[in-house]
């Protein structure tokens, strides 16, 4: 039994209490951890096959090696977070081959085809730079010990994808031309996609485990803002249009368009004309996953079965 | 596929003390090897070394992964 009521905890954990095991946990903080873990992992292991169908769009040996880098680590970082789910009592087996490939918990925008180099580049700069918004916050703030250790490595490493994507925006975007309207295009779909990525606006947000426990600090909105602090002004510096802008009197970032508003995905073209849409439909639109879903997840594990009973044979 | 959890220490640069670095799943002590040295590639470590989590014998803690992981007779 936990040695802490549900109300003792989150007291604890808000004068700086560190969780050290499963055993520590009321059932409300473990199962607040199991969802933050859960989609930090399914979002760590779904990003690897995106990048990998996208990595034979390199254009060199060089950035063929560094696309499969980025690969190897956020597949790397997708085992961490399994194992410390398997640590508080889940099921690494059940997580990466039990579920149907919709159950997964990661963002829409990694259920996306990623059609070429321009494509992979702003997601390592987007969507990395979203991760490391997540996780920086999460490693500063989280009561959960194992998790905070872990996140030091995961940190460098993202860094280093994030300067990757940024470094090679930069290069698109000085070649001109068509080259920049190609990058331009990768943005108008990923732009978007990744604000929509942090979630329910603060004013509408149900109230949160992983806050009372300390399991992060920051809210959506602040994480948003976050985000675009960094990107916006990297966009607007390389001559890139985005959707949003800097309110010097109102001192944040303030969005151009309507939000959340619908999404084609075959056409990735997101529907500004037609107005704010509720979260109830965003939130169907997640749930029915996106194009890439099935194929992405049987990607990761198409061989299994098949070596597991070679060995099972031998 | 049966796994077990190796612990995985290393140091950075001679004369620092080894720290616990993280843990990877294996089959056995040979794929360990390679898993950690493959996983954990953020540094160029002087050392590194894995040890299987049940090897580990709690001296004063009776919760946490590696009182799970501990044989019985070893559990306080």
């Amino acid at each position: 039994m936990a040695p802490f009521t549900e109300d003792e905890l989150k007291a604890k954990v808000q004068e700086g209490y560190i969780v050290e095991s499963v055993q520590e946990m009321t059932e409300g903080y473990r199962k607040a951890l199991v969802v933050q873990l859960t989609v930090q992992a399914d979002t760590e292991l779904m990003s690897a096959p995106a990048y990998w169908m996208a990595a034979r769009y390199a254009p060199s040996t060089n950035t063929q090696v560094s696309a499969h880098a980025i690969i190897q680590d956020e597949l790397a970082h997708a085992n961490i977070a399994y194992r410390l789910l398997e640590d508080i009592g889940e099921s690494k087996e059940h997580l990466v081959y039990g579920r149907e490939p919709h159950e997964f918990k990661h963002p829409y925008g990694f259920d996306q085809p990623l059609d070429n180099w321009a494509d992979l580049v702003v997601a390592t700069g987007f969507f990395d730079r979203a991760g490391i918004t997540l996780l920086t916050d999460v490693h500063e703030n989280t009561s959960y010990g194992p998790l905070k250790r872990a996140l030091i490595k995961i940190g460098i490493e993202e860094t280093f994808h994030l300067r990757h994507g940024e470094v090679w925006m930069k290069r698109l975007s000085n070649a001109g031309g068509e080259v920049r309207e190609i990058l331009q295009r990768s943005v108008d779909w990923m732009f978007p996609m990744t604000l929509e990525w942090f979630g329910l606006p603060d004013d509408m947000k149900r109230h949160s485990g992983q806050l009372d426990y300390k399991l992060k600090a920051l809210t959506n909105d602040s994480l948003r803002q976050v985000w675009m602090s960094a990107t916006v002004p990297l966009c607007e510096s390389l001559g890139l249009n985005v959707p949003a802008h800097y309110d010097e009197s109102a001192e944040h970032y303030v969005l151009d368009y309507p939000f959340p508003c619908q999404y084609d995905a075959m056409e990735k073209h997101w529907f500004f004309e037609d107005g704010e849409i509720s979260w109830d439909t965003v939130f169907e639109r997640w749930k029915a996953r996106g194009p890439m879903n099935q194929r992405y997840v049987e990607s990761i594990r198409r061989s299994r079965d098949q070596v597991a009973k070679w060995l099972t044979a031998a | 596929m049966h796994e077990v959890v190796y612990e995985v220490f290393a140091r950075k640069e001679r004369g620092e003390p080894l720290k616990h670095i993280g843990y990877i799943d294996a089959m056995d002590d040979a794929l360990a090897r390679v898993y950690a040295w493959k996983t954990y590639d953020e540094e160029r470590w002087f050392e590194m070394c894995v040890v299987p989590r049940s090897c580990i014998i709690p001296v004063n803690r009776t919760d946490g992964p590696f009182a799970a992981a501990a044989p019985r007779k070893d559990r306080l």
